[in-house]
């Protein structure tokens, strides 16, 4: 009742050619790109790995044997559980938090100047330097770090030349490269939602804390940091999903014996040739995002119109 | 007080700090592109070299992929926009409640790994296609195709933020006198809503494009047997690394400084102008291009550009006599393994050198790539497979990590050839 | 050519609010029509279902005895001058002039022609390739005003056209519409909360209160011969005895109020809701009042203290306190007599029952 009483005023305020375009465009997107594919994943997911041939017959009956294998492996292990593919997953979480907690702490003071201290021409060609390496390239970004951390690269040389350190050190078997290019690759997404959050506070509260004689840090604390909640928020939901859902990086920067969950996902797609479980793998990972997106949310007190901008 | 100055000092080295750690590795990668040395770095230094561009470009599988991203790219542009912008019009007419679930559903994108984007498509569509029986040449299992709508799927969200900042500035009254005078509602949105959504139209154009350039989490799964820039270039850095890429990379970093600076030069004469308006003052225009001139940016130009020329055309007859000259001593300190073919340098032929060039014939370290090669302009067909596998010959020793060993032509993304060192157990 | 306008019954509510009441009202073709009342009271919201933005919930949109009802806006014979004018700022002003033209497919040489013509209209003669940003407010104005004269509309709806333009511009404003509407002779239906123009332009003013139609009359009845105590409170300053009807007879009526027992002026209108011992006000203006002595002795006399005097040159207006604690206005012309009274000191005050109006008052 209601909802025609909607479409009728709808057709009505836009004509015919633009109510058709407008509801074609955002059905299509909405259905057929964003919640069809979801849900067929889903359904995917709980699907035996079948060739095309007995898809659809009677051996097509839905199981959780994909999920299943993730926790516990392949029914002749030994090890209580996958102790391959929880380790990993579990190490991709972490590192993703490390990363998030790693951007926010470099970023924040870069926003702080950006939008309180920095003026006019100074903060706009700040922006445009910290825009401009975004406009590069994933892969030659990882590739630069590559470049930076071989064992033949700028920081082994320069290092060996102080004397810092005699022998090269394997910056990415140690992971130092992967974390280092992660937390580079998402430098902007932290600082910009946390600018938009900051450049709205009024400079005169800050004038006034400094006057009653607040030191720094505490200004920050209580005033600035709960002023920019939903920047940080932000910014870190961010970074964090596309930290856990890197791939690009870990690829080139990652070390031989150090797998990224996506990295396993993209196994069971590729040479693994197991679609539904590499489906069920990425159900996994997308509820672990969508978890922490909630748990963002809940946290910060902010609503997902703020998260996502 | 002191403290506060105190401060200040700390912010102002952290920020420098900050932005070395920005530009430094790409300045760097930069660098690595000049070095004539078969793995990309900056020490030692070896010869200073253009051929990496030349290897670049003779690359046929760079430029399919190329071919494939500026398609994918215009596809991408041509979907998300006016689909971002109907979304951007819908929420502006839709009550409350459906608004906060249109607008969640909608952001999700954003919010969401690429990579899961990625095979939900492949997905979605390879379901369709099995119930339609549709054959491995069909649109279904076209890498192109889904790349487009995989992608399409979260540049749409971006597109509708672009569009739904410049609508909250949109004074809907507009449309309404448009209306009252006589237009269609079609007439309205042409003659009225395009005209002002025109520059984020634009805007969400590049944006789109770039973030389908760049992309690579999504469309590695979307891609099927096709390739990308981005897909290319990852299956090239993970089996080995030449500086080709970073030639690569200097002309990314080149084209994108040309286009920030052309922005910020665009913005500030906007801002002028706007400015001249308000003083009801004219500024002639010599004093734009003055100022642009001594700007920040304009020094950077200047000098980049300067360099870059006096370089070029400085050095570049000696690439080939000093790769000789290190070819040599080589010989003399080690042993080399890989047997080198003798190749000719018509040097003379070199176009565009104004300086006298050698015509000594010369031999070069990369085994059968000749170094007359890159003048020629004339591609070189053996020229990935063998830099390739000769790349794995240095890096390999070099702790790299990543060989796989092999030097087979790498073949679609889902060849058996791109296979992590670490396979997944499979039951 | 020109075209009457009847609304019957028209009744608009948004979800359980009612921004127009019952409104029932014919405008003239040809007329200078106004729709006066204080912000939020509907004016808009009238307006817009004249020009078919809006649909009425209940009740007709007659023009020329034809419904309106479904008809778009993009159909109806009207143009609209909102009220923030939403000129078209990226295009030129002949563009914005020639709009509805070109959307009604008419070709350039024509449009421009037209443009050039309504541009010597309004004043601006030549001024066509201008941006919209360039302009003044005045001439925004006028360009707003050309821009819905070129599609020759039988009503212009002009929603309160001159509330962002200074007081000497929109004085010099008014004289300037009415001329616009003379020369081309169709019908204005204005908008207004300002009393000074709705007075000055109008042939007949509709005064609005909180969605209902309160008079509609020309502007000398509305001002002498206001028939609800909103109008008369509204339009012009006006001082409010309360109290209650003790007697009413052929075109008087008495009032019993704190101050004493006033006799005033009863329309043929109100005669019945007067009858019986309801209550009433009484209204008298401030250039009503006299001071005792100066004027002919009338039946309704009381007194009361002077709190201040301003002066204005060629007026006087006291502030009083009368017995009962009510504030009152009295306007005194300067005459050349020295005022015999000072702060502190009680005044006589007259009033002539032929000045003043008798109202009822809602319970
Ligand atoms: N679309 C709407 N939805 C809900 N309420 C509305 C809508 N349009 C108007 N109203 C309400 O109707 C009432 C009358 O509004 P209207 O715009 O007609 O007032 P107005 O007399 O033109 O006032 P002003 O002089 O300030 O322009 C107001 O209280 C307003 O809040
Ligand atoms: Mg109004």
């Amino acid at each position: 009742m209601a909802l025609t009483a909607w479409f009728q005023h709808f057709f009505k305020k836009n004509g015919i050619v633009l109510s058709i375009y407008l509801m074609s465009a955002v059905l299509l997107w909405m259905v057929i790109m964003i919640i069809l594919p979801q849900v067929f994943m889903l359904d995917f997911s709980f699907r035996f790995n079948l060739p095309p041939g007995k898809i659809g017959g009677e051996e097509d009956v839905y199981t959780i044997s994909n999920y299943r294998f993730l926790l516990f492996g392949s029914p002749g292990n030994p090890d209580p559980y996958n102790v391959i593919d929880t380790t990993v997953f579990f190490r991709t979480i972490l590192a993703a938090i490390f990363v998030t907690v790693f951007d926010l702490l470099l970023c924040y003071p870069i926003a702080y100047a950006l939008a309180i201290v920095a003026k006019g021409g100074t903060a706009r060609l700040m922006v445009l330097s910290l825009i401009v390496p975004f406009w590069i390239n994933e892969i030659l970004r990882a590739f630069a770090f590559r470049i930076l951390f071989g064992s033949s690269g700028v920081i082994n040389t320069v290092g060996m030349t102080l004397g810092l350190w005699d022998t090269p050190f394997d910056f990415i078997k140690a992971d130092i490269a992967l974390y280092a290019g992660l937390g580079y690759a998402y430098i902007l997404l932290m600082i910009f939602p946390i600018y938009n959050a900051m450049e709205s506070l009024d400079r005169n509260q800050l004038e006034a804390a400094r006057d009653l004689g607040a030191q720094w840090w505490r200004i920050h604390w209580r005033i600035v940091i709960p002023f920019s909640k939903p920047g940080i928020a932000s910014g870190c939901t961010m970074v964090f999903m596309l930290s856990a859902g890197a791939l690009a990086a870990p690829q080139i920067l990652g070390g031989p014996s150090s797998l990224w969950f996506t990295q396993i996902i993209y196994q069971w797609f590729n040479t693994g040739g197991n679609w539904p479980r590499g489906s069920a793998y990425a159900i996994v990972l997308l509820a672990v995002c969508i978890l922490f997106v909630l748990f963002m949310m809940r946290v910060f007190k902010v609503r997902i119109g703020e998260i996502g901008r | 007080m002191k403290s506060a100055q105190f401060l200040r000092v700390v912010l102002g080295a952290y920020i420098v700090l900050f932005f070395a750690y920005l530009f430094g590795p790409l300045i760097l990668m930069s660098i690595t592109a000049f070095n004539s040395s078969e793995f990309p770095r900056v020490t030692p230094w070896d010869c200073f070299s253009t051929d990496w561009f030349n290897v670049l470009v003779e690359d046929k599988r760079i430029m399919t992929g190329l071919r494939n991203s500026i398609i994918i790219g215009f596809g991408v542009v041509c979907l998300s926009v006016p689909i971002g912008l109907a979304a951007a019009m819908m929420l502006t007419q839709v009550g409350r409640r459906m608004k906060s679930f249109f607008y969640t559903v909608v952001v999700s994108p954003i919010l969401v790994p690429g990579v899961v984007l990625g095979i939900s498509t492949l997905i979605f569509w390879d379901r369709l296609g099995t119930m339609f029986d549709a054959s491995y040449n069909s649109v279904f299992y076209n890498g192109i195709f889904l790349s487009i709508l995989g992608q399409s799927t979260f540049v749409s969200a971006y597109c509708m933020l672009v569009f739904t900042a410049r609508l909250q500035r949109f004074d809907p009254v507009q449309e309404e006198a448009a209306l009252d005078l006589g237009a269609t509602n079609a007439q309205a949105f042409v003659k009225i809503l395009l005209p002002f959504l025109k520059p984020a139209i634009g805007s969400a154009a590049v944006m789109a494009f770039l973030a389908s350039f760049e992309n690579y989490n999504t469309t590695i799964f979307t891609i099927v047997s096709e390739s990308t820039l981005t897909t290319v270039l990852a299956s090239k850095v993970r089996f080995g690394i030449n500086p080709s890429i970073s030639a690569l990379a200097v002309i990314i970093v080149v084209l994108t400084l040309i286009c920030a600076i052309i922005h910020e030069a665009m913005k500030r004469q906007e801002a002028r102008r706007a400015q001249a308006a308000k003083d009801e003052r004219v500024v002639a225009d010599y004093a734009s291009v003055g100022r642009f001139a001594t700007s920040p940016w304009g020094i950077v130009l200047l000098v980049f550009l300067a360099g870059l020329g006096t370089i070029w055309l400085a050095t570049r007859y000696d690439t080939a006599s000093c790769k000789m000259r290190l070819q040599d001593e080589r010989q003399l300190r080690l042993e080399q393994s890989t047997p080198s073919t003798p190749a000719v340098t018509p040097g003379a032929a070199t176009p565009g050198t104004t300086t006298p060039s050698t015509t000594t014939p010369t031999t070069t370290p990369s085994g059968s790539e000749p170094a007359a090669k890159p003048y020629q302009g004339i591609f070189a067909p053996q020229n990935l497979d063998q830099v390739a596998p000769k790349d794995e010959g240095e890096a390999a020793p070099a702790g790299e990590g990543k060989s796989d060993g092999e030097s087979k032509p790498y073949q679609g993304i889902f060849a058996p050839q791109n296979l992590d060192n670490v396979a997944p157990k499979s039951d | 050519m020109s075209v009457d306008v009847k609304l019957e019954d028209v009744w608009v509510r948004f979800g359980s609010f009612t921004a127009v009441k019952n409104a029932n009202v014919t405008i003239r073709g040809g007329e200078f029509f106004s729709f006066l009342g204080p912000s939020g009271c509907g004016k808009t919201t009238l307006l817009r279902c004249i020009s078919g933005f809006q649909e009425p919930t209940d009740g007709k949109i007659l023009f020329d005895g034809k419904n309106m009802a479904g008809i778009g806006p993009n159909k109806r014979p009207t143009a609209l001058i909102f009220q923030n004018l939403a000129l078209f700022p990226l295009m030129s002003v002949a563009d914005n002039i020639a709009f509805g033209l070109e959307v009604r497919g008419i070709g350039k040489a024509q449009r421009r022609k037209k443009a050039d013509e309504l541009l010597d209209l309004i004043a601006l003669p030549g001024q066509g390739d201008k941006k919209v940003g360039e302009l003044s407010g005045g001439q925004k104005q006028r360009v707003a005003i050309a821009r819905a004269l070129a599609v020759e509309p039988e009503i212009l709806l002009l929603d309160e056209p001159l509330s962002a333009l200074d007081l000497k511009l929109r004085q010099h404003m008014r004289t300037e519409l009415r001329e616009i509407q003379k020369r081309v002779g169709i019908t204005f239906i204005y908008i207004t909360h300002d009393q000074g123009e709705a007075l000055t332009m109008s042939d007949r003013v509709a005064v609005m209160s909180e969605g209902v139609i309160e008079q509609v009359a020309d502007s000398v009845t509305l001002y002498d011969r206001p028939e609800k105590p909103f109008v008369a409170s509204f339009v012009g300053e006006n001082n409010d005895f309360r109290g209650r009807v003790t007697s009413v007879s052929e075109g008087y009526a008495e009032v019993e109020t704190s101050e004493g027992l006033f006799r005033g002026r009863v329309s043929e209108g109100n005669r019945d809701a007067l009858s019986g011992s309801g209550p009433a006000s009484i209204f008298v203006r401030p250039e009503a009042l006299k001071i005792a002595g100066t004027a002919t002795e009338a039946s309704n006399a009381f007194e009361a203290n002077l709190l201040q005097e301003e002066f204005e040159g060629n007026m006087r207006h006291l502030v009083l306190e009368s017995k009962g604690g009510q504030r009152l206005r009295m306007t005194l012309v300067n005459d050349g007599h020295v005022l015999d009274y000072g702060p502190g000191s009680t005044v006589p005050v007259v009033f002539n029952p032929e000045l003043a109006i008798v109202l009822p008052q809602e319970a």
